[in-house]
C-alpha cells in the first residue's frame, strides 16, 4: 500500500488510541503517518471576539501536543505532524486526507468508552457520514496494545447488499499489504428474515461463504491465507460475540446503502457490530473510485 | 457631537510602526467590516446594558442621562486608543494583566488582571440575573398569565433558574459552540430593531398623552452642567462606562480582520454611532414616557431600577411587549458567551505566566477553550450571585454600581500602563504624542478620579439601593472586599509562586525610541 495514513489527534486518551493504532497499521502496511490536530477556524466565532494571540497560543500548544504524540510512535514508522484549521474536526481531517491522498483516516473512540469497546464521538460520527476514504475507528484501550502485535488478521463482514464488492476489494488489498490473514464473515444468515427455515439459512450461508471465498482468492496473490466463516446467531451482535478475535485483528465493514456513492454512512449492521467489536473497525465507502484516490 | 468625530480618525494608521506584528501564517484576517460590527454590538449587548444601567443613572443624574451618555464615551474612547496601541505592540490573550505587568511589574499587573476578572465575573452574574427576569416575563407575556412574571422575584426560584442559565452558558462556552454567522446577524439586527421600535413607540405614547409621567423634551438633558453635583456626574460616568464596555473589542481586532489598516477603525466608528444613537433615542424616549421620578414607573423608582425594560415594556408596547423580552433575552444570552471569554483568557494567561496555578493555563484538548478557567469563572459568578441575591433584594442595581467601579479600576491601570510602557516612544511622532501619551493619560486620569470619587461616595449607606451593612454602603463594602480579597490572594500566590513576582516569567519592558534607530 505504502500510502499515507491520516491520524486525527487530540491530546486525550482517545487521541493516543488513534495514534497507536495508526502507527501499528502504518508499520504493517509500510505507510507513512500524518498526525493531524484540527483547530477551530477563526471565522467560525461569530459571538466571541476573536483573538489572534490566543489562536497563536493554541497553535503552539497543538505543536507541543503533536510532539508528545509522535514521541510514542515506534522508530520504524515515518510520521509528520500537521496543525490544521477548519470549522469542524472531521472537516479538517477530510481536507487533510484529500491533500495527502491518504488511504485511511484513523480516529479514536469518544471519551468514556468501555475498555476495548467502541463508542462513537461526534467527530467519528461526522466522519462516518461524509468520508470518501476508509475510516479506522480505534476502540478505547488501543494505546495499550503492544506495537509488536502488528496486524495478524483481517475480518471482513460481508453481506449480500450493494457495496460488498468494494469491501471485498479493500479487505483483500489490506490483507495483502499488511501480510495478515483474511477471514471472510458471511452475514447472509443474519441478513435473512427470521421466518426463513433454519435449514435453508444454513445452506444459503455456506453457499455464500464459499462464493465470497472463491471471489476473494481470485484477487489474492496466494501468499495470503484466506478462510470463510458463516456468522451464527439470531442477531449481528450474537454473530460477533460467537467469533474469536485476535489482539492484532482488524474488522472491516462496508458503509450503508443509504450512503451517497463514494461516501461513508454507518449502516445499522455496522453500527450493531461496532457495539460488540473488541477490535478496531474499518468502515469502507460503498464504491471505491476507479481513479483510486490514493492507492 | 465631538465623540463621534473622535471615532473617525482611528481608521488610518499612519504610524511607521503600525501593523508590525506578523501573524505567523495563522488563518488570520477572516473578519470583515460587518462581522466586526456584529461582534462589537453583541459584546456591548445594548438591550441588556441599557435595561440594567438606565435606572441607576437616572437616579444619580436625573434627566441629564443623554449628557452623561455622551461624555461617558470620552474616557472610554481615550482608553481604547491606549488599548489599541498595547494590543498592536504586545498582542496577548491576557490583555490588561500582561500589559500592566510589562509596564509596572508583577504586582500592579496582577491587580489589573484581578480587576478585569472580577468585573467580568460581576457582569456574568448580573447578565444571568437579567436573563432570568426576562425569561419569566416572556413566558408570562406569551401565556397571558401575569402571575408567572412575579415568580422571578421569589428568591429560591430565581436562584435555581439563574444557576441553570449559568450552567448552560458555561457548557456552551466550554464547548465553544457558536451559532451560525447568519443567525447572529439576525439576532443583532432584531435587537437593534426592537430597541428602535420601543423608543419610537414610547415617544408616540408620550406625545399622545398615554404616558405614565409625560416629561416634555428639553435640550437641557444634553447639558452635563445641569447635573447638580460632581459626585453625581462621577457616579453617572462610571455607569455610562459600563454601557460602552465591550466596544473596545472592535478597535483591538487587528490581525483578525481582513483589512487591519481600515476595518477596526471603521467598525469601531460604525458600532459606536449605532450604539450612541440608540442609547440617546432610548434615553429620551424613556424620560419622556416615564419621567425620572420615583413613582410606580418612574426611572428613579428603586424597585424597577435594576431592570427597567422589565417594567416599562408592557405599558409602552402592550401586546407587543414580548418582543422586548425576547430581544433582551437573546442579547444577554449571546453576551453571556462573549463575556465568558474575557476572564477565561486572562486566567489562562495568568496561569501560563505562573501568576496563578498552572491548571488555569489548561486548554481543553477537544474544544480548545480555556476549560478550567471557564469553569472556575462560572462557579465564582454563580456563588457571587447566590450570596448577593440572599443578602440584598436590589442585587442587580448594586452589582452594576460595583461593576462600574471595577471597570474604572482596571481600565485606568491599563491606560496608565500604555502611557508608561511607551515612555521612550512618546515623541517619536506627532501621532505617538497623542495615541501613546495624551489620550491614554487623560483617559486614565478621568477613570482614576471616577474610581476614587465613587469609592468615597459609596461609603454613604444611602448610596445605590440603600442597602448597608453596619452603616456603610454595600457598594463600598463590595468594592473594598473585592480589592482586599485580590490583595490577599496575590500575596498568597507570591509566597507559593515567587517566580512570576520576581519578574522571571514576564519582565518589565519599555520599547526603545525608534527615532534613534532610524538615524
Amino acid at each position: 500500500m505504502s500510502g499515507q495514513i491520516v491520524v486525527g489527534y487530540t491530546a486525550t486518551e482517545a487521541g493516543e488510541d488513534a495514534v497507536a493504532l495508526g502507527a501499528r497499521l502504518a508499520a504493517a502496511s509500510g505507510s507513512e503517518l500524518e498526525v493531524v490536530v484540527v483547530l477551530p477556524a477563526d471565522d467560525r466565532s461569530v459571538i466571541t471576539p476573536p483573538d489572534a494571540s490566543y489562536d497563536r497560543y493554541l497553535r503552539d500548544l497543538a505543536g507541543s501536543w503533536l510532539e508528545s504524540a509522535t514521541s510514542q510512535i515506534p522508530d520504524g514508522v515515518t510520521s509528520r505532524t500537521n496543525v490544521r484549521f477548519a470549522d469542524s474536526f472531521a472537516e479538517g481531517l477530510l481536507a487533510a486526507a484529500e491533500e495527502f491522498g491518504a488511504s485511511h483516516i484513523v480516529v479514536g473512540a469518544a471519551n468514556g468508552g468501555l475498555r476495548g469497546r467502541h463508542r462513537l464521538g461526534s467527530v467519528a460520527t461526522e466522519l462516518l457520514h461524509s468520508s470518501n476514504v476508509p475510516v479506522v475507528l480505534a476502540p478505547e484501550g488501543s494505546r495499550r496494545v503492544d506495537p509488536a502485535v502488528g496486524v495478524t488478521r483481517i475480518t471482513a463482514a460481508i453481506g449480500t447488499r450493494p457495496g460488498a464488492d468494494a469491501l471485498l476489494e479493500e479487505a483483500t488489498s489490506l490483507a495483502e499489504s499488511t501480510g495478515a490473514e483474511l477471514r471472510l464473515l458471511s452475514l447472509v444468515t443474519v441478513d435473512l428474515p427470521a421466518s426463513v427455515d433454519t435449514g435453508v439459512i444454513q445452506v444459503a450461508g455456506a453457499a455464500h461463504a464459499d462464493q465470497v471465498l472463491s471471489q476473494a482468492r481470485e484477487n489474492l496473490s496466494g501468499v495470503t491465507e484466506a478462510e470463510a466463516v458463516v456468522g451464527r446467531g439470531d442477531s449481528i451482535e450474537d454473530a460477533v460475540q460467537h467469533l474469536s478475535w485476535e489482539p492484532g485483528e482488524l474488522a472491516i465493514v462496508a458503509s450503508s446503502r443509504l450512503a451517497q456513492p463514494r461516501r461513508l454512512f454507518l449502516g445499522s449492521t455496522a453500527a450493531k457490530m461496532l457495539h460488540e467489536l473488541p477490535v478496531p473497525m474499518i468502515v469502507v465507502p460503498r464504491t471505491r473510485t476507479s481513479e483510486g484516490e490514493s492507492r | 457631537m465631538s465623540d463621534r468625530k473622535g471615532g473617525a480618525p482611528l481608521a488610518p494608521t499612519e504610524g511607521k510602526d503600525a501593523g508590525g506584528i506578523s501573524s505567523k501564517g495563522l488563518s488570520a484576517g477572516t473578519i470583515g467590516l460587518l462581522g466586526a460590527v456584529v461582534i462589537g454590538i453583541s459584546c456591548i449587548a445594548p438591550a441588556y446594558t441599557f435595561t440594567a444601567a438606565i435606572g441607576p443613572t437616572a437616579s444619580v443624574v436625573g434627566a441629564q442621562i443623554p449628557a452623561i451618555i455622551l461624555i461617558g464615551f470620552i474616557p472610554m474612547l481615550l482608553v481604547a486608543f491606549g488599548y489599541r496601541e498595547l494590543n498592536r505592540r504586545m498582542p496577548d490573550a491576557g490583555t490588561s494583566f500582561t500589559w500592566a505587568t510589562r509596564a509596572f511589574g508583577p504586582w500592579v499587573g496582577w491587580l489589573a488582571g484581578w480587576g478585569l476578572i472580577v468585573a467580568t465575573i460581576l457582569v456574568l452574574s448580573n447578565l444571568a440575573g437579567v436573563a432570568v427576569d426576562f425569561l419569566f416575563l416572556l413566558i408570562a407575556q406569551i401565556t397571558g398569565n401575569a402571575a408567572i412574571a412575579d415568580l422571578a422575584a421569589v428568591t429560591w426560584i430565581n436562584i435555581v433558574v439563574c444557576l441553570l442559565f449559568m450552567f448552560g452558558a458555561t457548557y456552551i462556552s466550554y464547548r465553544d459552540m457558536q451559532t451560525t454567522q447568519k443567525l447572529q446577524y439576525v439576532l443583532v439586527t432584531f435587537q437593534v430593531a426592537v430597541l428602535l421600535f420601543f423608543a419610537i413607540a414610547a415617544i408616540t405614547q408620550a406625545v399622545s398623552g398615554n404616558a405614565f409621567d409625560f416629561t416634555p423634551f428639553d435640550l437641557a438633558w444634553f447639558n452635563p452642567f445641569a447635573v447638580g453635583s460632581f459626585s453625581a456626574v462621577a457616579a453617572g460616568l462610571s455607569l455610562s462606562i459600563f454601557i460602552f464596555w465591550g466596544w473596545d473589542v472592535t478597535l483591538t481586532m487587528n490581525e483578525e480582520t481582513k483589512d487591519p489598516e481600515r476595518t477596526p477603525g471603521r467598525a469601531a466608528t460604525l458600532t459606536v454611532i449605532t450604539i450612541v444613537t440608540l442609547y440617546l433615542l432610548l434615553a429620551v424616549a424613556m424620560i419622556m414616557f416615564a419621567g425620572v421620578g420615583t413613582g410606580e414607573l418612574g426611572l428613579g423608582n428603586e424597585d424597577i431600577q435594576g431592570n427597567v425594560f422589565f417594567f416599562l415594556s408592557g405599558p409602552v408596547l402592550g401586546p407587543l411587549a414580548f418582543l422586548v423580552s425576547l430581544a433582551v433575552l437573546t442579547s444577554s444570552a449571546s453576551s453571556l458567551q462573549s463575556t465568558f471569554v474575557g476572564p477565561a483568557r486572562t486566567l489562562l494567561s495568568m496561569g501560563h505566566y505562573g501568576a496563578l496555578p498552572k491548571r488555569f493555563a489548561a486548554v481543553s484538548p477537544r474544544f480548545f477553550t480555556p476549560g478550567f478557567a471557564t469553569i472556575v469563572s462560572a462557579i465564582v459568578a454563580s456563588a457571587f450571585y447566590v450570596v448577593m441575591r440572599i443578602v440584598s433584594e436590589d442585587t442587580l442595581w448594586d452589582t452594576i454600581l460595583t461593576l462600574g467601579m471595577m471597570i474604572c479600576f482596571y481600565y485606568g491601570i491599563t491606560a496608565f500602563a500604555c502611557v508608561w510602557y511607551f515612555r521612550k516612544q512618546w515623541f517619536d511622532s506627532t501621532r505617538n504624542v497623542f495615541f501613546t501619551f495624551l489620550f491614554p493619560l487623560v483617559g486614565g486620569v478621568i477613570l482614576a478620579v471616577l474610581f476614587f470619587t465613587t469609592l468615597i461616595d459609596s461609603m454613604d449607606p444611602a448610596y445605590g439601593s440603600g442597602s448597608n451593612i453596619g452603616g456603610v454602603g454595600i457598594v463600598f463594602i463590595l468594592g473594598m472586599l473585592i480589592i482586599v480579597v485580590g490583595i490577599v490572594i496575590m500575596v498568597w500566590q507570591a509566597i507559593k509562586r515567587p517566580a512570576f513576582f520576581r519578574g522571571e516569567t514576564l519582565s518589565l519592558d519599555a520599547p526603545a525610541s525608534l527615532r534613534r534607530a532610524r538615524k
